[in-house]
């Protein structure tokens, strides 16, 4: 991980700016936040600003699918990819091939063919008992993005475990600690902090992955602004649409990259 | 060749792989052009993306503020929003305005093809950038200062130092943002260029053969994804100098 050195590697970096560019960016933000509300009676009146208002609902709505699917996703993907992980350090040598031909196939596979192959190859309903239930698309988009949060999840698992010193293990036990134990008061507390700033690396990639979902019909965000930019037809509700749209994602992907990037820090080399 | 075609299509039917596209002349042409135009696709990305990193990466570093502020908000915005997303506001919205305002000398000149190697350049670029960023700042201070009283000037010790300290170090996060770049041109489906996910989905929307086209899709990707990594680890190892990364 690139981003893990900066903690380390901040002390001797004389030649890049500091982080004084925050200021400059507050300014700017406080300064149209002031114009925007100074202005206020005029723009809601302004017809641009009327439609925005109007869509507004549906937008929020939209975002709130692309959440719903990317939570659950990554739910599914963390139970799955832990048990895979484990998979991976089995004693046995066909477990260990299996699953690591699992986690590279869908690793290297990009994202929208595994979407399409979850929409297109699962069937629409599933037949339990004497009952049809509907596989609605946003449920098998979830699980398409699924697999790969599974597969990079039991590769982070993997790492985290490996990356815990044998010396570790071994003064545990001379500890006269049980394996179980040890496991619950060495190991695993020292891989979960490992594996959170990767973990959610993984999460803001996976909710960025789900504007894929409109691709396959899904009424996620995205979807949402390409109905309102071809109802509304106007050209500056065309460019204002779909820059909100990027912005709604970056207000929700962008505080959790610098809470991964605070994390990294606090527990790079440690 | 074409019976040889043939009859590995009807064995791959004897185990319920139904690959009979491939014998019609037509949609096997359009195939393999898909196949093509996913490897152009994947080379000029590659070569962009990483002229588009090495130039964010010097405004990253740099001293002028305002220069250093709008490289970090642009990495910041690019890395934080989805490439789909990037992808509709280019095409949709700035090669509509540019079309728009182009109108009465001749039209747009952009093709969706521009766009999507624009948008996948500028957007791996990004991640270019903070890849180097970092590598840059492994370098030791003691090499610059060394650099600096042997009589380099600021920029020849970014280009003469820093950078090629800085690309061994940040070489396999690189490679590693290569090896997503390609997977990455996918999206160029969304925007009807031809590459190899828009002619399959042609393809399957005619046939009802998703499955077979998928394993097709995904065993092209993953040599596309294991070349690219084969370079990227000769590469490594032929810059190796001693003394610097494992």
């Amino acid at each position: 991980m690139a981003d893990s050195m900066d903690g380390a590697y901040a002390g001797n970096a004389p030649l890049l700016p500091q982080a004084g560019w925050r200021r400059p960016a507050w300014v700017l933000a406080a300064l149209l936040v002031v114009l925007a509300l100074s202005q206020w009676p005029a723009l809601r009146q302004a017809p641009l600003a009327k439609h925005l208002l109007t869509w507004s609902p549906a937008l929020l709505l939209g975002m709130l699918a692309n959440i719903q699917i990317s939570v659950l996703a990554m739910l599914i993907g963390t139970l799955a990819g832990l048990v895979i992980g484990a998979l991976q350090l089995s004693g046995l040598r066909v477990v260990r091939v299996l699953t690591h031909c699992y986690v590279q196939t869908f690793r290297n596979a990009p994202m929208l063919i595994l979407i399409y192959f979850s929409t297109y190859v699962f069937p629409f309903e599933i037949h339990v008992g004497a009952h049809y239930v509907a596989f609605p698309d946003w449920l098998k988009v979830t699980l398409g993005l699924a697999l790969p949060a599974s597969a990079n999840v039991a590769e982070i698992f993997r790492g985290a475990i490996l990356s815990i010193p044998a010396a570790q293990w071994e003064a545990a036990s001379s500890l006269a600690f049980r394996r179980t134990q040890l496991l619950r008061w060495i190991i695993l507390p020292q891989c979960l902090r490992r594996m959170l700033p990767p973990w959610m690396n993984l999460y803001a990639g996976i909710t960025m992955g789900t504007a894929l979902a409109s691709l396959v019909g899904v009424h996620d965000l995205l979807d949402t602004a390409q109905i309102a930019s071809t109802t509304v037809n106007r050209v500056d509700f065309t460019v204002a649409i779909y820059f909100t749209t990027l912005l709604l994602f970056f207000v929700y992907c962008y505080p959790i990259s610098r809470y991964t990037h605070y994390l990294e820090r606090k527990y790079a080399f440690t | 060749m074409l019976q040889l075609l043939s009859q590995l299509v009807a064995a791959l039917k004897g185990i319920g792989l139904n690959y009979d596209f491939l014998l019609a002349a037509d949609e096997r042409s359009a195939f393999l052009h898909g196949l093509v135009v996913t490897i152009q696709l994947s080379l000029a990305t590659i070569v962009f993306s990483l002229l588009a990193g090495f130039a964010l990466a010097a405004m990253l570093v740099s001293r002028t503020r305002w220069i250093a502020f709008g490289a970090r908000a642009f990495v910041e915005v690019t890395r934080n929003t989805p490439t789909l997303v990037q992808l509709y506001c280019a095409f949709l919205v700035l090669n509509m305005l540019i079309t728009q305002a182009l109108k009465a000398s001749g039209g747009n000149p952009l093709t969706p093809f521009i766009w999507v190697v624009l948008v996948i350049s500028l957007h791996k670029g990004a991640f270019h950038a903070e890849s180097l960023r970092a590598g840059i700042q492994a370098v030791p201070a003691v090499t610059l200062e060394a650099a600096a009283s042997l009589g380099f000037s600021r920029r020849r010790q970014l280009w003469l130092v820093q950078l090629p300290l800085a690309v061994r170090f940040a070489l396999p996060s690189l490679i590693n943002n290569l090896v997503d770049l390609v997977k990455m041109t996918t999206v160029a489906s969304a925007i009807a260029v031809g590459d190899v996910t828009y002619q399959s989905i042609m393809i399957w929307t005619q046939r009802d053969n998703v499955l077979e086209l998928m394993l097709l899709m995904l065993a092209f990707f993953g040599l596309l994804t294991y070349l690219v990594n084969l370079a990227g680890r000769r590469l490594e190892h032929h810059l190796r100098m001693p003394g610097y990364g494992g």
